[in-house]
């Protein structure tokens, strides 16, 4: 490049050539990082992820049932509830804030759903509405206390993560919550359609509409700027504190969609923290940041992190590793993806933690 | 390596400091292509080039945060390929760096910002033994001249001072035999000009006794008025080292365009004089809130209007109120917009609405998305620009985008690139394309052209009286009174947060504002400083 530092305006012929080609180029959602580098770069986890489901397709010991159709239904059901919790996982982190809270809410949606119509004989509809609502009820605090009182994020919610685990064992007494619900539940839950389970299509038109709303709409793109530098954004006339906030409320409003999800999937509800949801979710939140728009999280990495995570850990599985397999490789695979993300130097990391 | 006096020539062994050869690649961006720089000892060096000439990153190779790709560093009598150089090799060797952050921490004292660089002397126990270190720190500032007690703490020292305390911190374990060499990359840019005068002059003594040191700046009067050498970048490439002689400004710029220079370096434009029945777009009346104690002022259609001040005369505090930032604490702003929208509450979204821009002050910490694309950083005030059903309008914003980095000259391959690989200057021209794309109605410039070299300045001064004819109200805080009188109609002068007095005409020269802004206001020492961040 022989770009001069002449004046703009009278010689903008010789700085205006890289910019327009560019420009002309028809890839929407490209990072900066053109040439092969950058291309291998945002596709690395893609590429990883067929990697390990060749490995495993071809690796004696799960290569019997690993490519299975039945298999593939199965591992997609059931990673359903973590892809979608993952999915709400990003929305607060977008703006630099963390939501620990999103596993217990599912938690607590899932219980009170169940409770209404076990102990309560609510009708299923007013039931899910319920579920859902406190999620976005929950959110709603949450972004309340971080945006208009300035409390710290990570503290907050971790405190409000404890608090819904207790009202959890409060409420069920410890117990499993398991007759009297609605079967309409369960059996949607069960059941497949076009021979991929039904739950499977709730994440994904949730996906989209996550997807348009970051990458196609002013407001999705404002939070990423206040990701970058808060400051700046209440500078360019962006409703800072709303925007986070309604990003907390959004993110509930899932996580009580996944409660309700977990109850279909599971047919009934335990008296569980909900951290062995969001851990997982957290894996793949990070990871999804190192892919597709490496340094920022977003809805399509985010989908193929959770596919990683999943298929490593029922190829792991499958091929006989013991229980303690799957943890190790979240916590694993949460490390690898924070200290890259951090080694690429181009995400911020998370402000409150 | 072509102009004026050789280089090779004075080639002396004594060099304190020599690179040569230089190059350095990030990405398509070729930021340094075999640049050489020879220092002096006990002299002032200027490096001074365009922005994204490499200058900065001349630095950052000599501080080891980038390591270069090919080149030789040789300092005092040691020398290292490129290639192996370190930011330890550095330190070792006698470099210390003083960034513009200063990396001083506001809310610690000075002494304690001192222990923290060099470690706390301690007594039997691991004991801090803060007499030790105060007596040693008041030595120190009173080698320095910096009149101040070893406790303060630093978010109460005057802005030149803290820099000073900064210098005095890189250069504290300066011993007699041994040659230190000071690293300044653009000292003054944020400093008000009599502050930037202090800072320069305490350089300037610190020379004479026989400290070198190599300073960047974009202000020619300031590197003409206290260096000794000057070495001229352009494209990454060294296109003069000028020895032991001042040129002139034009010959200077001459060299950093490769151009003759013309005349009309500094703006060069004739005030239009505004019709004066023109419309009022900004209206102020009995303004109170922060330093303000009752600011009236009135700006009409296509009037530029400057302030002045000392620092904490509340410059900055007006035009973000006016921008809808603070509420004021008593007293109205009317903003009469594009229009005829007028807009006398509400916060900055109504005042944007309004036709309102605000290029703030402080361009790291309240206008720069530094991850984000150059792209986004010129579209985040108008996004909603590109909303269609289908999705963001990108090939629109892609061309908008393309077309204000040409328009503005911002140095870069491609605005898909991250804002925070631009250099310095090349980030406030981003900032000044965000909001100019707007044809604001009312344009509000706080220290519009920092870090902006002085081709760039004269452009964007044309950019602004051009906004100006076409209707735009413009109100500009500078602390560069060159900058205020090139580029303003009036000039008002803020003193204790009120409006002072007012420059028109014969008045706007540099001299004469400089007389206003410090009569009757004092001894600066004691005002109260800009928020500390
Ligand atoms: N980390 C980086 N990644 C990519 N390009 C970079 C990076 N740092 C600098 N550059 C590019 O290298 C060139 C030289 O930048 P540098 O910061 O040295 O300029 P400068 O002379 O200090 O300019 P200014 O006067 O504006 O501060 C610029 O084109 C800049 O965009
Ligand atoms: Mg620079």
């Amino acid at each position: 490049m022989s770009l001069t530092d002449t004046p703009p305006l009278s010689s903008a012929a010789a700085g205006s050539a890289a910019p327009e080609e560019r420009a002309a180029a028809p890839a929407p959602g490209r990072g900066a990082h053109g040439g092969v580098k950058g291309l291998f770069e945002r596709h690395a986890l893609l590429l990883l992820l067929v990697a390990v489901a060749v490995f495993f397709s071809v690796l004696p010991a799960s290569a019997d049932v690993f490519p299975t159709q039945e298999n593939l239904s199965v591992l997609l059901g059931d990673r359903a509830t973590v892809a979608l919790l993952a999915l709400s996982v990003i929305l607060p982190l977008v703006c630099g804030y963390f939501d620990f809270s999103l596993g217990a809410i599912a938690a607590t949606s899932s219980v009170l759903t169940a409770g209404l119509m076990s102990f309560h004989d609510l009708p299923l509809g007013l039931a899910m509405t319920a579920g859902i609502g406190v999620g976005v009820l929950v959110g709603a605090v949450n972004g309340l206390l971080v945006t208009r009182f300035g409390l710290n994020a990570f503290v907050t919610t971790l405190g409000m993560a404890t608090l819904l685990g207790g009202l959890v064992q409060w409420y069920t007494g410890g117990q499993t919550i398991l007759l009297g619900l609605d079967p309409r539940l369960a059996e949607f839950g069960s059941t497949t359609l076009l021979g991929i389970p039904q739950v499977v299509y709730v994440v994904a038109v949730v996906a989209a509409l996550l997807w348009y709303l970051l990458a196609q709409t002013p407001f999705g793109r404002s939070l990423y700027a206040i990701g970058s530098n808060p400051r700046s954004a209440a500078l360019v006339g962006i409703r800072v504190q709303r925007s986070v906030w309604s990003t907390f409320v959004l993110a509930g409003g899932i996580a009580g969609l996944v409660g309700v999800l977990s109850l279909a999937r599971a047919g009934s509800a335990t008296a569980d923290p909900g951290t062995g949801l969001l851990f997982p979710a957290l894996a793949a939140a990070f990871l999804g940041a190192t892919a597709v728009r490496p340094g920022f999280f977003n809805v399509v990495g985010t989908l193929i992190g959770v596919l990683f995570v999943s298929v490593s850990v029922s190829g792991l599985t499958l091929a006989g590793a013991d229980t303690w397999a799957s943890p190790v490789f979240n916590g694993a695979a949460l490390l690898v993806a924070v200290g890259l993300s951090s080694y690429l130097g181009r995400s911020r990391g998370v402000r409150t933690v | 390596m072509t102009q004026t006096t050789d280089p090779v020539a004075n080639a002396s062994t004594d060099a304190v400091l020599r690179v040569a050869g230089l190059t350095k690649r990030f990405g398509a961006t070729l930021a340094l292509d075999r640049a050489e720089l020879e220092l002096r000892p006990g002299t002032v060096h200027a490096l001074v080039g365009g922005n994204g000439c490499g200058k900065s990153t001349t630095i950052k190779v000599l501080a080891g945060v980038h390591r270069a790709d090919a080149g030789r560093i040789e300092v005092a009598d040691q020398g290292w390929e490129a290639g192996h150089y370190d930011a330890k090799a550095g330190r070792a060797a006698g470099l210390r760096f003083v960034h513009q952050d200063l990396g001083l921490f506001p809310e610690l004292s000075i002494a304690e910002n001192f222990a923290l660089d060099a470690g706390y002397p301690t007594g039997p126990g691991r004991r801090v033994r803060w007499g030790a270190l105060q007596r040693r720190v008041a030595q120190l500032l009173a080698a320095y001249e910096i009149d101040a007690d070893p406790r303060t703490p630093v978010a109460a020292l005057r802005p030149a001072q803290r820099t000073l305390v900064a210098i005095c911190r890189a250069l504290q374990d300066s011993e007699a035999d041994r040659q230190l060499v000071l690293v300044l990359d653009e000292p003054t840019a944020t400093l008000p000009q009599h502050e930037s005068a202090v800072l320069l002059d305490a350089v300037r003594r610190r020379a004479d006794l026989g400290q070198t040191v190599l300073m960047v700046s974009h202000r020619m009067p300031e590197v003409l008025a206290v260096c000794d050498d000057f070495t001229v970048f352009r494209d990454g490439r060294t296109v003069a080292a000028l020895v032991g002689r001042r040129p002139t400004e034009r010959e200077l710029v001459g060299h950093m365009t490769g151009t003759a220079p013309a005349d009309a370096v500094d703006g060069g434009t004739t005030p239009a004089v505004p019709a004066h029945d023109a419309d009022v777009v900004l209206a102020v009346h009995g303004l109170h809130g922060g330093p303000l104690r009752g600011v009236d002022l009135e700006v009409r259609r296509g009037e530029v209007v400057g302030v002045a001040g000392l620092v904490g005369s509340g410059r900055s505090s007006l035009l973000r109120t006016v921008f809808g930032e603070h509420a004021p604490g008593a007293g109205t702003v009317t903003v009469r917009g594009s229009g005829g929208a007028v807009a006398a509450v509400g916060g900055v979204r109504a005042r944007m609405d309004a036709g309102v821009a605000l290029v703030p002050e402080d361009r790291a910490g309240e206008a720069a998305f530094p991850e984000l694309t150059i792209r986004d950083n010129l579209s985040a005030p108008v996004l909603r620009r590109y909303r269609r059903l289908r999705g963001m309008d990108r090939r629109r914003e892609r061309a908008d985008a393309a077309a204000l980095v040409a328009r503005y000259g911002v140095r870069t391959p491609s605005a898909d690139a991250p804002l925070a690989s631009l250099s310095g200057g090349n980030q406030q021209k981003v900032v000044l394309a965000r909001w100019l794309q707007r044809d604001p109605a009312l344009l509000l410039l706080d220290e519009p052209t920092q870090g902006v070299d002085v081709m760039s300045r004269a452009d964007i001064y044309r950019t602004v009286r051009e906004a100006a004819a076409g209707g735009c109200a413009v109100l500009v805080a500078s602390s560069d009174l060159l900058e205020l009188s090139t580029l303003c109609d009036r000039v008002l002068v803020l003193q204790d947060g009120r409006v002072a007095a007012e420059a028109t005409g014969a008045q706007l020269t540099p001299d004469s504002l400089t007389a206003l802004t410090q009569s009757s206001a004092g001894a600066p020492a004691g005002e109260p400083l800009g928020a500390p961040r």
